[in-house]
């Protein structure tokens, strides 16, 4: 059977690319955002770097040791700040330890600006003699710390839209609840029995399909009802002429003369098995409705199936668990093929196995053909019986599939070997001893 | 044997009526529970009845029957089938439950066993002495050797052999093996217990004066 399409799974995918899809989005803008403010921050450190070290050193005045790339005493140090005093002419006249002993611009700059080797340069003009100080910043640097930032802003939406999408999953599951409480409200319901009733459902939206459960329920009791009605009506209607007319015949064949014997015979063979067609039916008809599981006796219920003109010979067996009243039906009809069928005797083998119990017939008639044979097997396991099997496999098989089985009609040398496979009860469905 | 037949359609009991005096029984037939009411004074060895009649349940019948202390068999004939309606015939009195449609073969031989049940043997033949009788062969034999009986001497050695042990009053014996024929010779019943002794011994039959007859269980 194809697998049908599972609500949560699909609300499950749906939630978790829609979280992850989000969270990548938020992500990018968070990683965009960062990145532009970070960089405006660490453009303003450096700008106030810049102003407090021109203020620094221009409180130095003359005390500054000016000179071709002199630097300031200091201890040793990490400096993610450099800075430089440039002449006019490109020279450093003095610098931090880490800066470079070359000019970071080529020429006079005011302001901010890029510079190469990977700098970042905020310059100011620097006394009175168009000097420069330059304060720069490594790029690499500020990558570093644009990444660092963003990166960790980023994850952390990610994670959250990961965490949205379990809880959401795990939410739906929990709302999914309700509608599996009214499945399993729904497989105990009978509402052939009088006090039976459908729990309520836990959710608004279930309403309309419990509602509908409901009204179906009673629909079906009503139409089971009247089918049980009818079948009483018919079994009175068909089953006191049956008996009649049997009893009329067993007389006249008591009375007539000779010559009429035969004629009066066959009659009442053919009454007989109208009587049997007729009983079957009706047991069928009945069979949706109970099933009386019960121990059954294969030998001794064989031997109450009046079929004339055939040998049954059973293999004893233990008794098995079935309704043996549909049992009966089951096999008399198929005894009855099998005279149809030609045959003189017929070997009845029970074999129980931890499914059930199989019931075998093997017969001595003409057979089937193994073409023909795969096309009723066809129409037995499909149930599509119009045109395919007659009346006596149609209602062995029903009778099979009742007690949870199947009819098989298997591959003979001689004859016919016919399968009855019956499972077993359910529990609670057998009947006390 | 004696029976009362309680079955509203035509056919069938007509048929079942037939069939069973043709297997050598007495059968009063009755459409209604209304005609059984008229004629129970009757003694029968078994009753027939089905359970749906015109003017009411053959079953409530029966229970009304059993509640006013009366053994006599009864065999339910009827279409229910289901094992509730089974049980509940069995339960209301019935000593058997045959469904229709039946074969009166069937209904023979449960009507023997019932009554069989009924008198207290076990099996199909009834001893007394060196008599036996076998009620499925209708055959009597004497130390073995098989004794011819009328139909008639047969039918008085079944009422009276089912009954073993209990007197049966003459006017009882005449409705159990005449029946509703019209007139009988008052001395009938006498001739056949005479042919019977004849044939199965003086000591077979004890005659109880002035009550009737009775066979030693």
């Amino acid at each position: 059977m194809k697998r049908l399409p599972s609500i949560t799974g699909r609300l499950a995918r749906v939630l978790i690319v829609i979280s992850v899809a989000w969270g990548v989005a938020v992500a990018g803008v968070i990683w965009l955002t960062v990145q532009h403010e970070v960089d405006d921050l660490l453009d303003g450190t450096l700008q106030e770097a810049a102003e407090i070290i021109y203020a620094m050193l221009l409180l130095q005045g003359e005390r500054l040791p000016l000179g071709q790339g002199a630097t300031l005493p200091a201890p040793p140090h990490e400096e993610n700040l450099v800075w430089q005093i440039v002449s006019p002419q490109r020279q450093v006249l003095l610098r931090s330890h880490r800066a470079p002993d070359s000019a970071l611009l080529p020429a006079p700059h005011i302001g901010l600006t890029d510079a190469a080797g990977d700098w970042r340069v905020y310059g100011l003009a620097f006394g009175e003699g168009q000097q420069m100080l330059y304060v720069a910043q490594r790029g690499a640097d500020r990558r570093e710390a644009r990444y660092e930032v963003a990166g960790i802003s980023a994850a952390s939406a990610l994670v959250v839209g990961l965490l949205c999408a379990a809880w959401l999953r795990s939410r739906v599951r929990r709302e999914l609840v309700p509608l599996n409480a009214l499945s399993t409200a729904v497989s105990g319901y009978e509402p052939l029995e009088g006090g039976s009733t459908l729990a309520a459902p836990g959710r608004a939206e279930l309403v309309p399909m419990h509602a509908a459960i409901v009204d179906l329920g009673q629909r079906l009791a009503q139409r089971v009802t009247h089918e049980r009605a009818f079948s009483a009506h018919a079994a009175h209607a068909l089953r006191t002429p049956l008996a009649g007319m049997d009893a009329q015949l067993a007389v006249a064949l008591r009375e007539c003369p000779p010559d009429l014997v035969p004629r009066l015979k066959s009659t009442r063979e053919a009454a007989g098995r109208l009587r049997r067609v007729v009983t079957a039916l009706l047991t069928m008809f009945r069979s949706g409705v109970d099933l009386h599981w019960q121990p059954v006796d294969l030998p001794a219920l064989l031997e109450r199936l009046p079929v004339d003109g055939l040998t049954v010979s059973v293999e004893p067996a233990d008794p098995f668990q079935a309704d043996p009243d549909l049992l009966a039906a089951a096999l008399m009809n198929l005894l009855d093929n099998a005279v149809r069928y030609r045959a003189a005797t017929v070997r009845v083998v029970a074999t129980p196995h931890p499914g059930g119990t199989t019931i075998t017939l093997h017969d001595d008639g003409i057979g089937i053909e193994p073409e023909r044979r795969q096309r009723m097997q066809a129409a037995l396991d499909a149930q599509q019986y119009e045109g395919q099997v007659g009346l006596g496999l149609l209602l062995a098989d029903r009778v099979a599939r009742a007690h949870h089985g199947g009819l098989l009609l298997l591959d003979s040398e001689q004859g016919c070997t016919v399968q009855l496979r019956l499972g077993l009860p359910a529990t609670g469905d057998v009947a006390a001893p | 044997m004696r029976l009362l037949l309680l079955e509203d359609d035509l056919i069938l009991g007509e048929g079942l009526r037939d069939y069973l005096r043709s297997e050598g029984h007495g059968v009063d037939w009755c459409q209604r529970l209304l005609d059984v009411t008229s004629m129970r004074a009757e003694p029968y060895d078994a009753l027939l009845v089905d359970w749906q009649l015109p003017d009411g349940s053959g079953l409530d019948w029966v229970r009304a029957l059993r509640r006013r202390g009366d053994r006599t068999p009864v065999l339910m004939l009827t279409a229910r089938d289901l094992l509730s309606d089974r049980l509940k015939g069995l339960d209301s009195g019935a000593d058997d439950y045959l469904v229709k449609p039946f074969q009166p073969e069937e209904l023979v031989a449960r009507i023997r066993a019932v009554c069989r049940r009924a008198s207290g043997a076990a099996g199909p033949c009834l001893r007394f002495g060196d008599v036996s009788l076998d009620l499925a062969a209708k055959s009597a034999t004497l130390s073995g050797v098989r004794a011819e009986l009328t139909a008639r001497e047969w039918a008085l050695l079944e009422a009276l052999a089912l009954r073993a042990g209990r007197i049966v009053s003459k006017s009882d014996l005449d409705g159990l093996v005449f029946g509703q024929e019209g007139e009988v010779a008052s001395n009938a019943l006498e001739v056949h217990v005479s042919g019977i002794r004849r044939k199965l011994g003086r000591g077979l039959i004890e005659t109880v004066r002035g009550m009737g007859y009775r066979i030693s269980a």
